[in-house]
């Protein structure tokens, strides 16, 4: 079912938390939506799940209006960053729940419940923990369970809240690939809420990045991260340098044409967009290394430029070539920058660890 | 260097704070109990099952059992309600409301009986409707009653507040998107979850009631075998040279005492294993391993 959501804006006392925002989520899509913590994201999921209400806007349900229709009656399956499973009750009964509060006339009986719940806990394959209790449960087959219990009212529609949040990086990864193979065998539409960029870019089949209660872009995970429509998305989506108005060497003339005499813009420059050599290269920058991190599988290294610090990632096998350690002296150059005017930059975002 | 761990006091520090407060515990709480079931066996056993068999004695455990049954229930309603209201909502007067809540302990009981004298005395605002119409509050059941729930209304919603603000909302609200009503979620979920401490308080505010003197003794008026609770009859007992009799009915409400402590002993220990149930170490994920490789492991 397709969820339109318009011109939606909610405060809590002064803070802006959606500021009149509006999305589309076509059927049968599974929607990341990105961004730092406050940035809104939660509140419009739980706005779709009809747990907050806006205070201005609609939500239409497959076209249908939507705004003012009850959580219960949303058909909507919601899984929690904390997994909020009922702890008094079995996994079994958990999954149950949502079967047996149904109205006399619409429930199953015992038996189509039992073999329903079975078969969801098979899909989650953790049908050998019926008997069990949460809290006998590691983390990640809490959230396998809310899942399977969020899944049991056969919702047309799945938001998930931060789901793998509060799991280690191992199971983390794991779990992301299993819901993507769910949600392309149940044929519905999932949206859920990330700060994690690579978790957004792996999973999504678009990717919503909001900031300070916008939308900052809509795209595939490809298109967010290899053509940002603002500064804000392209810092925010993986590490950056910033190169402010200035000569860097033979290279960089970063005012452009069109904009307006004096106002300056800030080209943006990927670490591993950079090329680095031993020896001097035409229209490169000579810099000095200050600092190179082995991480995995990738080289990063810290050039000292005109007291500016840049980053650079290499792979191991280039950075064993240029016998790079602090102190050497190296030539620079980017391949590829992107470039925006100063007023369209906002507040840089903070700094994103980097994750491979 | 002795090696020590750097927090602790020494050896004699603590055996001193320890016999400390043993002592005082046995001063003040063991001996006065054993000299309460000395006394009231002071004349044989005889004796003491005559004065609990007396008429008087009878009616006032009687009555006093009443009140607490009658105002436990009212407890419980409101104590669920006022800390469902401050633990899972904001509005407006919160802090007022948790606030007033904790009234009754501030209050002495004698003023809490004298506002219902006030309020409903034959003197009081209400008194001449409340005459006219035949309806007895003062110095009759109904006012003991009143007075019972003023002293005892904050011990459920007390010990809720704070297991409810702990427990959140994420599983009333996955509840309800799971399709329950207000009622399903409530029966299903909540009440389950408080359980154990909504059983404390109700505990504690039980041991309040039957022992509750000081406003009960101003609005019951003391008529033998009919507004006497069994606090108030030991008074009345002593203050009559009865030793036997009073010190027999002081047993009963020490008896009751330990119950008391029991039933919270048992209640606490539920508790805490449930608690510990909720922050246990999470078991490291199982990977599927395939039946065989699981089990070839010894």
């Amino acid at each position: 079912m397709s969820i339109e959501i318009r011109n939606i804006s909610k405060r809590f006392g002064n803070f802006v938390a959606l500021d009149n925002l509006s999305l589309d989520i076509p059927t049968g899509e599974l929607v990341a939506l990105l961004g730092p913590s406050g940035c809104g994201k939660t509140t419009l999921l739980r706005i779709i799940a009809g747990m907050e209400s806006p205070d201005g806007g609609n939500v239409l349900f497959g076209g249908e209006e939507a705004t003012h229709v009850h959580a219960r009656e949303r058909q909507v399956g919601f899984v929690f960053q904390h997994y909020a499973l009922f702890r008094h009750m079995s996994v079994f009964e958990n999954v149950a729940f949502g079967l047996r509060v149904r109205p006399r006339k619409a429930r199953p009986s015992e038996a189509e419940i039992r073999e329903r719940v079975m078969n969801l806990l098979k899909l989650v394959q953790l049908d050998w923990l019926a008997n069990r209790y949460p809290s006998q449960l590691s983390g990640g087959q809490r959230q396998r369970i809310a899942l399977a219990r969020a899944l049991a009212v056969e919702p047309k529609v799945l938001l998930l809240d931060e789901p793998f949040g509060a799991l280690d990086t191992k199971v983390r990864k794991e779990l992301r690939r299993w819901l993507r193979r769910l949600h392309d065998e149940m044929h519905i539409s999932s949206v859920f809420v990330t700060h994690d960029q690579e978790e957004a870019l792996e999973v999504a089949d678009r990717v919503v990045v909001m900031n300070r209660g916008r939308i900052e872009q809509i795209g595939s995970p490809d298109e967010v991260y290899s053509s940002p429509a603002s500064p804000f998305v392209y810092q925010f989506l993986g590490n950056v340098n910033v190169f402010h108005n200035r000569m860097h060497g033979g290279w960089a003339e970063v005012e452009r044409e069109g904009d307006a005499p004096g106002a300056g813009s800030i080209a943006f420059v990927r670490p591993h967009d950079i090329d680095l050599d031993a020896a001097p290269i035409s229209g490169g920058m000579k810099a000095v290394v200050s600092h190179v991190h082995r991480i995995g599988p990738l080289v990063r290294v810290e050039l000292e430029h005109e007291a500016e610090t840049i980053e650079v990632e290499l792979t191991r096998e280039r950075a064993a070539n240029l016998e790079l350690s602090a102190g050497r002296t190296v030539w620079f150059k980017p391949r590829q920058a992107k470039v925006f005017a100063v007023g369209a930059a906002p507040a840089p975002a903070p700094k994103q660890p980097f994750l491979f | 260097m002795t090696t020590r761990r750097a927090t602790a006091e020494p050896r004699w520090v603590r055996l001193l704070l320890t016999a400390v407060a043993l002592g005082f515990l046995f001063l003040f709480l063991v001996l006065p109990l054993i000299a309460v079931f000395w006394e009231a066996f002071a004349q044989g056993a005889q004796v003491y099952w005559d004065a609990l068999q007396e008429g008087e004695a009878r009616s006032a455990m009687l009555l006093t059992l009443m009140i607490a049954a009658l105002v436990l229930p009212f407890n419980i309603a409101f104590g669920v309600a006022a800390a469902w209201a401050i633990a899972k909502f904001e509005f407006r007067g919160k802090s007022l409301l948790t606030t007033l809540i904790d009234l009754p302990f501030a209050v002495s009981p004698v003023v809490a009986g004298l506002i219902f004298i006030i309020l409903f005395g034959a003197q009081g605002y209400l008194g001449p409707w409340l005459a006219a119409h035949d309806i007895k509050i003062i110095f009759a059941l109904p006012g003991m009653i009143l007075a019972t729930l003023f002293v005892t209304f904050p011990f459920v919603a007390r010990e809720l507040i704070p297991l409810m603000q702990a427990q959140g909302r994420d599983e009333e609200e996955a509840a309800v998107s799971l399709g329950a009503s207000g009622w399903q979620m409530f029966w299903r979920v909540t009440l389950p979850n408080i359980k154990w401490g909504l059983m404390y308080g109700v505990i504690l505010a039980n041991a309040r009631a039957m022992g509750e003197f000081g406003a009960v003794s101003v609005v019951s008026g003391h008529i033998r075998g009919e507004t006497n609770t069994l606090p108030l009859h030991v008074e009345i007992l002593y203050n009559e040279y009865n030793q036997i009799g009073a010190f027999a009915a002081a047993t009963v409400l020490a008896f009751l005492g330990l119950v008391t402590l029991v039933a919270k002993t048992i209640v606490e220990w539920r508790m805490r294993k449930e608690t510990e149930m909720l922050t246990a170490e999470l078991p490291p994920e199982k990977t599927e391993l395939p039946p065989s490789v699981a089990t070839e492991r010894p």
